[in-house]
């Protein structure tokens, strides 16, 4: 983790009841970095690009996404912050939704996801991957940003 | 683009039967002309005979007076000279007097009018020929004087003149008959004239017919040919159109199924995962509740002790088994909807190995339950999916070893056949069986039969079944209750792969 600049957690999830549910388990793996819940497409990339308190211009994150959005699938996002030229390209993303459908994991990760995970319905198994992302989460490394580098 | 033959004109039957009255009647009329022509030219040809018969009466008769003119000629001359030259003539014309009247009277034979006419002919004849052989006989015996003053008598003169009268009543009556025979003979003829006419244009309007109708059916056997080139030639756009619709029909089935367990998916992890959190609290709550007793256990009542102890964990157990369910049931969905997009891959299989391994690796259950397993020797290759076909197999062999009868040893016995370029396999078991009226029934999604005393959501025979017509196949199951159960797989000997579209 970055030494002189708090991680953002951005947690892009339309279900209320998983966001808690994985706020809960991320706490309980005993990581407190601030986390940001959207719950729709359109607000969480205008926080991404645009908000002063937002990523692009203010310190480094770590993106949570949800596949199933209400506005637009967590692929076009994935797609755009990928994208060659954007600032948040080197953003880390970790997919986070109930779909284990092989092809949609090939192309989350050929949009360039960096981790993709399955949401199990079994909530110990839920609870357990929750906690384990929270341990990598707690020894991940994320670029600076790129006011930082230019 | 779809073709019908409705499109084109094929003549009706009604319409054939017509045509083909039309020209038997033309035909007929044809022959029926040929025999009234037949008929009239033999008309004609007998009016003519009867002209001719006229000419023939009048001739005579012609030569009957002629011969009478030369008789008379000859006694004058007789009379008048002595010469006996002119009485050979006499007796010359004389003698061929009679034969003459008879040839008459024969050729009217048929005529009664000119038969009575030559009667007074002959009579008169009769009369005058005496006296005319009288005179000539006179003036032979040399009383020449005697003669000529019978001669003066005039009584030969005038029997001359009355046999010519008679003569010129009965070549009147010739006459009035060669009028009436003139006109039939024209009558005839217009007839024939007439008739010929008549079947000319019946021909005309036949041939006009046959060569309408003809190309009639020429067109609509042209349009008709054009039509099935066309529709041949689209055939197979038609099938590969529809196979198409089909097979986007079955994707838009397999992506609805998909996403409706994926998004009944999502609130089960709400739910499940809340009941968990619930359950933690009610942990929480009990241990304060074991404090609170050991302590202060005034505090407690026991509600309170009833809601924490009982009513808590008996609500999320039941919340908890049923969300598991429906787990289960999603994920049956996904499976099948899974089951359905996995592209098939055909190869040869010999059906002995593979229902030996699905005997093996149910080998531990068959022990346990002490079942007879037993597989025919010479099962039919086929060439179908390996891991579809595995699963149809292990599913209903697992069917069979889950429902035995008790109270009976099990038996399992596979049989398999070739008929009609199709593989029969059967999957015989001596178990519970299945109801007759079930037969379908068990092969729904969630549905089951009989007594439920096994663990089960009622998804294997669907699958099943869904595995069996994507390989081209059918399942049936044979069955009476108590009498055990027959499940028989119909597979094509070679299946081939689908074309995904």
């Amino acid at each position: 983790m970055n030494s002189h600049q708090p991680v953002n957690i951005i947690m892009i999830e339309d279900d209320e009841g998983h966001a808690r549910l994985i706020e809960k388990n991320i706490r309980r793996a005993g990581i407190s970095n601030d986390i940001r819940h959207f719950s729709d497409g359109t607000s969480a990339l205008d926080y991404l690009e645009e908000a002063p308190d937002g990523p692009t211009h203010n310190g480094p994150a770590l993106i949570l996404l949800d596949l199933n959005l209400p506005d637009m699938s967590g692929a076009d996002i994935l797609g755009r912050i990928k994208a060659e030229g954007n600032p948040l390209k080197r953003t880390p993303i970790v997919v986070l939704t109930t779909t284990d459908d092989k092809i949609e994991i090939q192309r989350c990760y050929d949009l360039g996801c960096n981790v993709y995970i399955t949401k199990p319905v079994n909530y110990e198994n839920f609870a357990a991957a929750i906690r384990q992302l929270g341990l990598f989460l707690s020894v991940i490394q994320v670029p600076d940003l790129p006011e930082a580098n230019g | 683009m779809r073709l019908s033959l409705k499109n084109v004109a094929v003549p009706d039957a009604w319409f054939n039967r017509l045509v083909i009255g039309a020209i038997t009647l033309g035909f007929l009329a044809l022959l029926t002309t040929g025999l009234t022509a037949y008929h009239s030219v033999q008309e004609n040809q007998f009016h003519s005979s009867r002209v001719n018969h006229t000419f023939v009466v009048e001739r005579a008769i012609t030569d009957f007076l002629a011969a009478m003119d030369r008789a008379e000629a000859g006694r004058r001359g007789y009379l008048l000279t002595g010469v006996a030259a002119h009485a050979e003539t006499y007796h010359d014309a004389r003698k061929r007097l009679f034969p003459l009247l008879a040839r008459i009277r024969d050729l009217t034979r048929d005529n009664p009018r000119q038969q009575a006419n030559v009667a007074r002919l002959i009579a008169l004849t009769r009369s005058d020929l005496p006296f005319m052989d009288q005179s000539v006989a006179l003036v032979r015996s040399g009383q020449r004087d005697e003669g000529v003053r019978q001669f003066r008598n005039s009584v030969g003169r005038r029997a001359i003149t009355v046999l010519r009268a008679q003569a010129t009543v009965m070549t009147d009556e010739e006459n009035r008959l060669l009028a009436i025979r003139d006109a039939a003979t024209t009558g005839s003829i217009r007839l024939f004239y007439v008739t010929v006419a008549v079947a000319g244009m019946m021909l005309v309007m036949v041939g006009a017919g046959s060569i309408w109708v003809i190309l009639g059916y020429t067109r609509s056997l042209t349009a008709s040919r054009d039509a099935l080139r066309l529709l041949n030639a689209d055939l197979e756009g038609a099938v590969r159109e529809r196979t198409a619709d089909l097979q986007r029909a079955n994707e838009e089935i397999q992506r609805f199924a998909y996403i409706v367990s994926h998004d009944l998916r999502s609130p089960l992890v709400n739910v499940m995962g809340f009941t968990s959190e619930l359950e933690g609290a009610a942990r929480t709550l009990r241990a304060l509740l074991d404090k609170v007793d050991a302590e202060a256990p005034h505090l407690a009542d026991g509600d309170a002790r009833m809601a924490v102890n009982e009513d808590l964990p008996e609500a999320i157990g039941f919340i908890r088994t049923s969300t598991e369910k429906m787990d289960r049931l999603i994920n049956a969905i996904l499976r099948l909807s899974r089951e359905g997009r996995r592209p098939i891959t055909p190869e040869k299989l010999d059906m002995n190995a593979l229902f030996r391994s699905v005997g093996d690796s149910h080998r531990h259950q068959l022990d346990g339950k002490e079942i007879d397993f037993s597989v025919a020797h010479k099962l039919p290759s086929i060439v179908t999916d390996r891991l579809a076909i595995e699963q149809i197999l292990g599913n209903l062999v697992e069917n069979a070893i889950k429902y035995m009868a008790p109270g009976r040893r099990g038996r399992i016995e596979i049989r398999g056949r070739i008929e009609n370029q199709r593989a029969i396999f059967e999957i015989a078991d001596n178990g519970r069986g299945v109801d007759p009226k079930d037969h379908e029934r068990i092969f729904d999604l969630f549905r089951r039969s009989g007594v439920q005393d096994q663990p089960g959501e009622g998804i294997g025979l669907a699958h099943t079944r869904a595995l069996a017509y994507r390989l081209g196949g059918t399942i049936s199951i044979d069955s009476e209750l108590g009498r055990g159960a027959t499940f028989r797989i119909n597979l094509p000997v070679a299946s081939t792969a689908e074309q995904e579209a």
